[in-house]
């Protein structure tokens, strides 16, 4: 699914990646945790193309296509996703049409027609259900005036109606209560697909007590330092990540 | 006996800095003295197969300042089922350069005055109700007049529309007189033709416990300018004046708007919204008074501006001018660019950048659409400036 090597970005002047190495294959999730400040969100954004971060080297592939290549949308319409840690509030565009053009988008992409009026209405319904949505925020706003925990929702609901090959998923569980995190878990677990992937990038085990990720790994100033299955996000809570950092500078 | 025409403004006087008034003098001002039967097809060819607007079934159309009754419109006259109260008067004679003419701001009303061949007289009777909708369409040289004037708890629904010929010159004035109570739904979408030119003055008196809700959008033609002087008279007058003006191409948009407040408790709510494209000019001048005679006014004032073009600009300029402290004023002026984070935001999602760009425009004027009370009417508009902001219009179908 997803292929990054030795991949090297700066924001500005500042040197944020140095050389990360990942494979994320179909079917699995993989969970990214690290320090403040170790490049976590600069992966998300780099593999979403966001203006500003500048690739300096290094190859990206997604489903075998070269993601670096393509404009920011182009890597949402051939299935990847991006939920961000600070979903933006845009007044005036409804979220029922945000949905909706960005699935018709994805399915033009794909050489489909655009979605029928009632069934689209169908599947937004059950997706907000799913996510314990009140249907009262497909009008409002995008995310205007939603709070914390809102936002990561309708980042969910959104990953639900678009249903990508890849979600990125960066920190969707800061701002959460528990009962909300629970919510989001659930409707990430939904997406679990054979021809799906999912990388999570979090803080805390909390979010992994919930989705299960079959790969760990530590980024760290810049790089991958250490991958690892599902326990190792436990050492981490445990021993924190300086024992790993003193390990890299040794 | 030959009528001297009023002296016309520069951008060396005051409230006419950024009007677009170069060459003017050389402009044909004169319009033609009768309607044409070309002229009258050329009309209803521009007009095509649009219906009158929401649950208005009463059209008026003018036409370069002349009634033109068969260009799907209804005739203006006792006969029709409008009312005795609307009318087209023929003006015998031109005006004499009156007092009106002394303030360099109505100078243009002063041409208006000059050169009218009419006036489309709108009267509400007390209490009662009215839904009319106005075209004027400007051909080549028109200067259309209105006069509206609603008695005590009057209403009128009243939707104005002006479009036009590439290259046509128009001069409208407006004139509106609220009674007691009365109530004014205006709804102005102004679009001339590319290289047309709209010059505009609105003078409306809003009398005790009246209220006017003016909400006007904007796009089209080389030039315009619209000076509007408003009158909160009586104890109570309520204005809500919100617009929204897109500007492309090398476009010249200018807009003054001088509201005095003048009595008790009166109330104001301005709100303008302009998208500079390309090369294109938009300035609005916001200019509210508060007089002595106008202890527990309220003004409050909104001015926004974006720009989406390297050589564009934006001129925004709030004035609040208080004669008295018992008096509640706010007034704010913010121009920017899109906001990059809503951008990429919308391209992560899918939208080709085309649309992600008109979708942000469209939210940017939103608020101004959304005050329209009328769904029908709020279609119009929607579909009014869908050419100008191509993907974001669908948004409307699903709100």
């Amino acid at each position: 699914m997803l292929e990054i090597k030795d991949l090297h970005a700066r924001v500005g002047d500042r040197k944020v990646l140095d050389g990360i190495n990942l494979q994320v294959p179909n079917g699995e999730v993989h969970a990214i945790m690290g320090p403040n400040g170790s490049g976590k969100s600069t992966l998300a954004y780099v593999l979403a193309g966001r203006p500003g971060y500048e690739v300096t080297g290094g190859s990206v592939l997604f489903r075998g296509q070269d993601l670096l290549a393509l404009a920011p949308e182009e890597r949402a319409q051939a299935g990847l996703f991006l939920g961000f840690q600070y979903p933006v509030e845009i007044p005036g565009v409804n979220n029922v049409y945000l949905l909706k053009a960005a699935l018709n988008a994805a399915r033009k992409h794909r050489g489909l027609p655009e979605v029928d009026a009632f069934e689209f209405l169908q599947l937004v319904r059950g997706k907000m259900k799913l996510m314990q949505m009140d249907e009262a925020f497909l009008s409002r706003g995008v995310n205007e005036g939603f709070s914390g925990g809102e936002k990561k929702r309708n980042e969910i609901l959104q990953m639900l109606v678009l249903e990508p090959a890849l979600a990125l998923l960066d920190e969707t569980d800061s701002g959460l209560d528990i009962d909300a995190l629970k919510v989001v878990a659930q409707g990430v677990n939904t997406l679990r697909a054979p021809d799906r992937a999912i990388v999570l990038v979090t803080h805390y085990q909390r979010l992994l007590d919930h989705i299960r990720p079959d790969r760990v790994h530590v980024l760290a100033r810049g790089r991958i330092l250490r991958s690892g299955g599902p326990e190792l996000a436990l050492e981490l809570e445990a021993r924190g990540y300086d024992w790993l950092l003193a390990g890299e500078t040794a | 006996m030959i009528v001297p025409a009023p002296v016309l403004p520069t951008t060396r006087d005051e409230n006419w800095k950024h009007a677009p008034l170069r060459g003017i003098e050389r402009l044909r001002w004169a319009p033609p003295t009768a309607l044409t039967q070309e002229a009258r097809l050329a009309a209803t060819a521009l007009l095509g197969d649009d219906p009158p607007q929401g649950a208005i079934s009463t059209r008026i159309v003018l036409v370069d300042g002349l009634h033109c009754p068969d260009a799907r419109g209804t005739a203006p006259s006792t006969a029709t089922g409008v009312g005795p109260g609307v009318a087209f008067h023929a003006t015998d004679a031109p005006a004499q350069p009156g007092a009106a003419t002394v303030s360099i701001d109505l100078a243009f009303a002063g041409l208006n005055r000059h050169h009218r061949q009419g006036e489309l007289r709108i009267r509400v009777p007390d209490g009662e109700t009215l839904e009319l909708e106005v075209v004027c369409i400007a051909l080549s040289c028109g200067h259309p007049a209105l006069r509206i004037d609603l008695g005590a708890r009057a209403t009128l629904r009243l939707f104005e529309r002006h479009i036009g010929a590439t290259g046509s010159l128009a001069n409208l004035a407006l004139s509106v007189q609220l009674g007691h109570g009365a109530r004014l739904e205006h709804a102005r979408l102004l679009q001339p033709a590319d290289g047309a030119r709209h010059f505009e003055t609105l003078e409306a008196v809003v009398g005790a416990d009246a209220q006017h809700r003016m909400i006007q959008v904007t796009s089209g033609a080389a030039a315009t300018r619209s000076t509007a002087l408003v009158a909160l008279e009586g104890a109570g007058a309520d204005l809500g004046w919100h617009t929204a003006v897109l500007g492309a191409g090398t476009q010249t948009h200018d807009a003054y708007v001088r509201v005095t407040h003048d009595a008790p408790a009166v109330r104001t709510e301005q709100g303008f919204r302009g998208i500079a494209a390309d090369r294109s000019r938009i300035a609005f001048n916001g200019h509210m008074r508060v007089t002595a005679r106008a202890p527990g006014a309220h003004s409050a004032q909104t001015l926004r501006g974006l720009t989406a073009g390297a050589a564009a600009e934006i001129d925004l300029r709030p004035q609040l001018e208080i004669d008295i402290d018992d008096v509640r004023a706010s007034h704010g002026a913010t121009i920017g660019k899109l906001d990059a984070d809503m951008l990429f935001y919308l391209l992560s999602r899918g939208l080709d950048p085309a649309t992600a760009d008109s979708l942000l425009k469209w939210a940017f004027i939103a608020d101004v659409i959304a005050r329209l009370s009328d769904p029908a009417w709020r279609s119009r508009f929607e579909d009014a400036l869908a050419p100008l902001l191509p993907g974001a219009h669908a948004a409307r179908s699903l709100t």
